[in-house]
């Protein structure tokens, strides 16, 4: 009930002219910015704080938040179109997505996103209500131990996306893991894979890694075959509702992304991107025609694009001072340019402020469905534009996108290199996807390992002997088991396959 | 395919070998109790060797299969990678010296004219504006953008 009274405050607060303009202005620019390929939620959010700059820190927020969910659903916009994911969360969005407007079925699968992401974000930004004020006091209770536990559990989500071979799915994990090693070490400072390369110190950043495997991959992939044709949805876009057949199946996914986005969006730790890819996921292991993913089925779009809208990012940023995905970090930085740090005070410091955002989010989610439900027509308009010249713009926003994360020139070739890697694992049919989810878990889940073997000075037993973790660990275990069992087989089959060949 | 196989996987055993290799240049053990800086390196390229050395020994085991349709890609199918590879690492030692909006301008007239077949006239206006346009906007949004000699462009 408090918790709805200061809703009520805030939403006084968010709907002033001048808050709703800003978060009008925010959903827009957002969309505009996530759409245009390879610049991405996280690259953009970066590029528009300085327009915040002049603004009062709630209008600054606000705006930036409308930028951030824009951005979202241009990620979506650019996955579907031309199998260019903005961020993490929409990688997933471009196995169905990309192939549904490969059959002339681009306006069903954004249409789809748009009203998955609507009740999504609506029902998420409803439970951040409910759930804000007593996760803030069970924060506390969170340490590097159950960080980890709960980190592992999202890397064994990799062999949930194993795709056709289970070891290539591995192999990409593994390979995502090494390049987050890539920099200097956080605990001892020594430097690892830097090479004596002095740009290496920092790491291999999460931006360049995703434009390259899926911007400059993707074109040399179609450069390959041909430049006419290849672009996504030949045919016309005539509908941006399912088919009626479709509806239910995409009712009961939303649902079930509902409520897993919202169950994730609980645990800190697990941002938007594991909320999308384990949607995907469970959707393939309930249907009753799992081969059939990846080549353009509606629930592969409907339940990630609602999973990671209801995942609620901000939760954990907001209660616990976490970011769980690039874009929630940058957002995380413009707060404290804005003086206010988040965590469990800022509920109780600035409640003011922190209630008009979450007002915000939700007058945000209806901005953005109106805005983008009529306009998906015209998004999709994009497919006219030839590919030949669209893959030019393609690339000099790339590069622009990767150059201006650090002003480096460096991240510019890494992303070539990264471009020629993601079109040679495209090629051998190494799926790219668990490679980008271990290369942004990876450094949390050594940071939160040696922190718990700090605390207990070596002993491994700590993460069997706290209840959370253990759970966490158990759940870890099952999903590994499960995956290999489900994989198996196939394997088998395939061989035996072969035998005849 | 299984030449390919073999030589995929090779390469994969070989990083895993060399991921160890520069593990064993840090502590296994760090100063504080937990993991050094090469606990988690080293078993990664542990378990990159396995994986490779099960699936070389699976491909040795399984009859040899085809390559798939369209795997070899045409003469012009290269000719067009090396020409995307070629502009993108060329703009990229060229754009410290001449700047983002000339460099940028040479790459688009280049790759539209060379793989667009658009008219000089069009090739012209798509290159301004994806150069200077571009270095206008984001210079709008506050983003610096390379130089280059001339100082202003």
């Amino acid at each position: 009930m408090e918790a709805f009274q200061h809703l009520m405050t805030g939403f006084a607060a968010a709907l002033s002219p001048m808050n709703l303009m800003f978060a009008t202005i925010g959903c827009v620019l957002g969309t505009l910015i996530g759409v245009l390929p390879g610049l991405g939620p996280a690259a953009g959010t970066a590029l528009l704080i300085p327009i915040t700059f002049k603004l009062e820190p709630t209008s600054a927020i606000i705006m930036l938040a409308a930028i951030y969910y824009g951005a979202m659903y241009g990620g979506t916009i650019t996955s579907v179109l031309i199998n260019v994911p903005g961020e993490a969360a929409s990688v997933v969005t471009c196995l169905d997505g990309y192939e549904m407007a490969k059959q002339g079925r681009a306006g069903a699968a954004l249409g789809i996103a748009a009203i998955g992401s609507f009740f999504g974000g609506t029902v998420a930004t409803f439970g951040l209500v409910l759930v804000a004020l007593p996760l803030t006091r069970f924060a506390l209770k969170f340490g590097p131990t159950e960080y980890f536990s709960l980190l592992l559990v999202g890397l064994t989500l990799v062999m949930g996306l194993a795709g056709k071979s289970l070891a290539k799915a591995l192999v990409m994990g593994i390979l995502g893991l090494i390049f987050s090693f890539v920099g200097v070490d956080p605990v001892e400072g020594a430097p690892r894979f830097t090479f004596g390369v002095a740009p290496l110190m920092d790491g291999i950043r999460f931006v360049p890694v995703v434009m390259g495997f899926f911007g400059i991959g993707e074109i040399l992939i179609n450069a390959e075959r041909s430049l006419t044709g290849v672009m996504a949805g030949e045919g016309k876009v005539s509908s941006f509702f399912p088919r009626r057949d479709e509806w239910r199946i995409s009712i009961t996914s939303i649902l079930r992304g509902t409520g897993l986005g919202f169950f994730l969006g609980l645990i800190p730790g697990t941002n938007s991107a594991v909320a999308s890819f384990m949607s995907y996921s469970i959707e393939r292991k309930v249907s009753s025609h799992p081969d059939k993913f990846g080549t353009g089925v509606i629930e592969g779009v409907a339940a990630p694009e609602t999973a990671n809208n209801a995942n609620a990012a901000l939760i954990p940023l907001f209660t616990l001072g976490i970011p769980g995905s690039p874009t929630i970090a940058i957002l995380m930085g413009a707060l404290i340019m804005n003086g206010l740090t988040p965590g469990p005070l800022l509920f109780s410091q600035h409640a003011a402020f922190v209630w008009a955002v979450i007002a915000s989010l939700y007058i945000g989610n209806i901005i953005l469905l109106i805005l983008n439900l009529p306009l998906v027509g015209w998004w999709a308009k994009l497919l006219k534009i030839p590919y030949n010249i669209l893959m030019v713009f393609i690339l000099v926003f790339c590069i622009i996108g990767a150059y201006s994360l650090n002003n480096s020139l460096f991240d510019v070739g890494m992303m070539i290199f990264c471009g020629l890697l993601g079109y040679l694992f495209k090629k051998l049919d190494f799926p790219l996807a668990p490679a980008i989810l271990t290369l942004i878990l990876g450094p949390l889940m050594e940071q939160s390992l040696r922190e718990s073997l700090s605390v207990s000075q070596g002993d491994f037993t700590i993460f069997f002997t706290r209840p959370i973790s253990l759970f966490f660990l158990i759940l870890a275990g099952v999903i590994m088991v499960t995956s290999a069992w489900q994989a198996w087989p196939a394997a088998i089959r395939e061989e035996s396959k072969g035998a005849e060949v | 395919m299984s030449r390919v196989n073999y030589i995929v996987w090779g390469v994969l055993l070989a990083f895993g070998a060399f991921v160890i290799r520069e593990s064993l240049n840090h502590k296994y053990y760090g100063s504080d109790f937990g993991p050094g800086p090469g606990f988690f390196s080293f078993w990664l390229g542990m378990l990159l060797m396995v994986l490779s050395l099960v699936q070389i020994v699976m491909i040795y085991r399984r009859p040899a299969e085809p390559l798939p349709d369209g795997f070899i890609p045409s003469r012009e199918g290269i000719k067009r990678m090396l020409s995307i590879m070629g502009a993108l690492t060329a703009s990229l030692f060229l754009m410290e010296y001449l700047g983002f909006s000339l460099t940028m301008m040479g790459f688009c007239i280049f790759l539209l004219r060379r793989l667009g077949r658009q008219p000089w006239w069009l090739t012209l206006v798509l290159a301004v504006a994806a150069s200077f346009g571009a270095t206008y906007l984001f210079g709008l949004l506050q983003v610096m953008l390379p130089k280059g000699f001339l100082g202003f462009i």
